[in-house]
């Protein structure tokens, strides 16, 4: 039946050590990829989702992140790191997209600060600070939201994070800074 | 009285423009540096943060973004595992199993001009559907050591395995070991000098809390 997978049933594999499914797929072992699909799917669901911005292309990034993962299991020196792998080949993906995207609009102004109408002041008493901070998070100028995403959810270093944007590290450091400065400010308003 | 209430003191220190502002604030410190404190786990401990209470009062503030980042986060990810499973099919059906054949091995075949292969990667999947079909026992990574391009050329097996707690290594070993020659015998024309089994890790028996270690 289209849209569906058969039930799963319980099995070693479910419970197996990322380093064990790691390389049962570099052996060409679907089963373990698959439980690899499940394991970290969501997560690098949000982690393209938060990048882009938006879920309408992360369908896509996320499903051609897993492609490249199947292609490329055998490059893999540590198959204990799988999920920081995972994590990698998703960001870039996504942060190949809005590249894409920029150039294709041929705009250059993505980068400008939100408007200061998504800041959520208005807001803050009717949200719960998870909602709150999901918007203030929304509203960081892209290149910030970026790094932001990289360190927190994806686990980057600071280097790693120049190298992957192209930045040099005083930048990362500073688009981090007020990253975390303009989260702080925001929380005290929710108070 | 002019003096800065606390709020208005963490409101200095959260200043974008003004880092003058937030060391003299912080007793020296930057935000940043308390953040990758905080990241340390305060250790080693440094009395001129830890004996600031203004210091302490942002690193309760850090505390709480990081609280609300968490859920945030699970909020997320519980929203993304709700998701129903057409995803996971989609990704499985553009998966081509090639990428993972390997070297061909060849079969023997009466008819002279046939040329007849079995796949590296068909062997290994041999190899680990014996073990799954074993109680107790996971197969990890296979790995055929030697030329399998020669008919008749002997090669050695390397495979990494995890079993349960409570298993009798060699036995479990021995008896695996058993049911890959004999499954290899079936399915291939391999000679096979050696199957070295090492047993890697040992496993958590699956169970429902076996789930919490997902993240």
């Amino acid at each position: 039946m289209p849209g569906t997978v058969p039930e799963q049933v319980a099995s070693p594999l479910d419970t197996a050590a990322d380093q064990m499914l790691a390389e049962r797929a570099a052996d060409g072992d679907l089963r373990a990829f698959e439980v690899l699909v499940r394991r970290y799917g969501p997560l690098m669901r949000v982690q393209a989702t938060r990048v882009l911005g938006s879920n309408d292309e992360t369908d896509d990034v996320v499903q051609e992140s897993f492609i490249t993962a199947w292609q490329q299991l055998g490059t893999l020196d540590d198959p204990s790191a799988v999920k920081s792998w995972l994590m990698r080949i998703v960001s870039r993906k996504s942060i190949d997209r809005v590249r894409a995207r920029r150039e294709h609009a041929n705009i250059d102004d993505t980068d400008a600060p939100a408007p200061e109408s998504r800041a959520p002041h208005a807001l803050a008493e009717t949200l719960s600070q998870t909602e709150a901070l999901s918007r203030v998070l929304a509203g960081l100028p892209e290149d910030q939201r970026r790094c932001w995403t990289l360190r927190e959810i994806a686990e980057y270093s600071y280097g790693d994070i120049a190298a992957e944007l192209d930045l040099p590290l005083s930048t990362v450091r500073g688009l981090l800074a007020r990253a975390r400065k303009t989260l702080l400010r925001e929380m005290e308003e929710w108070r | 009285m002019t003096e800065l209430t606390p709020a208005d003191r963490r409101f200095a220190a959260f200043d974008l423009e003004d880092t003058e502002r937030e060391r003299t604030d912080l007793n020296g410190h930057t935000i940043e540096q308390l953040s990758e404190y905080l990241d340390r786990g305060q250790m080693p401990a440094d009395p001129s943060i830890d004996d600031s209470p203004e210091c302490e009062i942002a690193l309760r503030s850090l505390g709480r973004l990081r609280l609300a980042q968490q859920s945030l986060l699970e909020r997320d990810l519980e929203r993304e595992s709700l998701r129903d499973d057409s995803w996971v099919a989609s990704i499985l059906s553009n998966i081509t199993l090639e990428a993972h054949a390997g070297r061909e091995i060849p079969l023997t075949h009466p008819a002279p001009t046939a040329r007849l292969v079995v796949t590296e990667g068909a062997v290994r999947g041999i190899l680990r559907e014996t073990g799954d079909r074993m109680q107790n026992v996971v197969v990890g990574r296979c790995v055929l050591v030697g030329d399998v391009g020669v008919s008749g050329m002997p090669i050695t097996i390397l495979v990494d395995v995890t079993v349960f707690p409570g298993e009798n290594i060699p036995l479990l070993a021995d008896d695996l070991r058993q049911a890959m020659y004999s499954a290899l015998g079936k399915h291939t024309e391999l000679v096979v000098a050696a199957i070295d089994i090492t047993v890697s890790d040992l496993q958590a028996v699956p169970d429902a809390s076996a789930r919490a270690q997902e993240n």
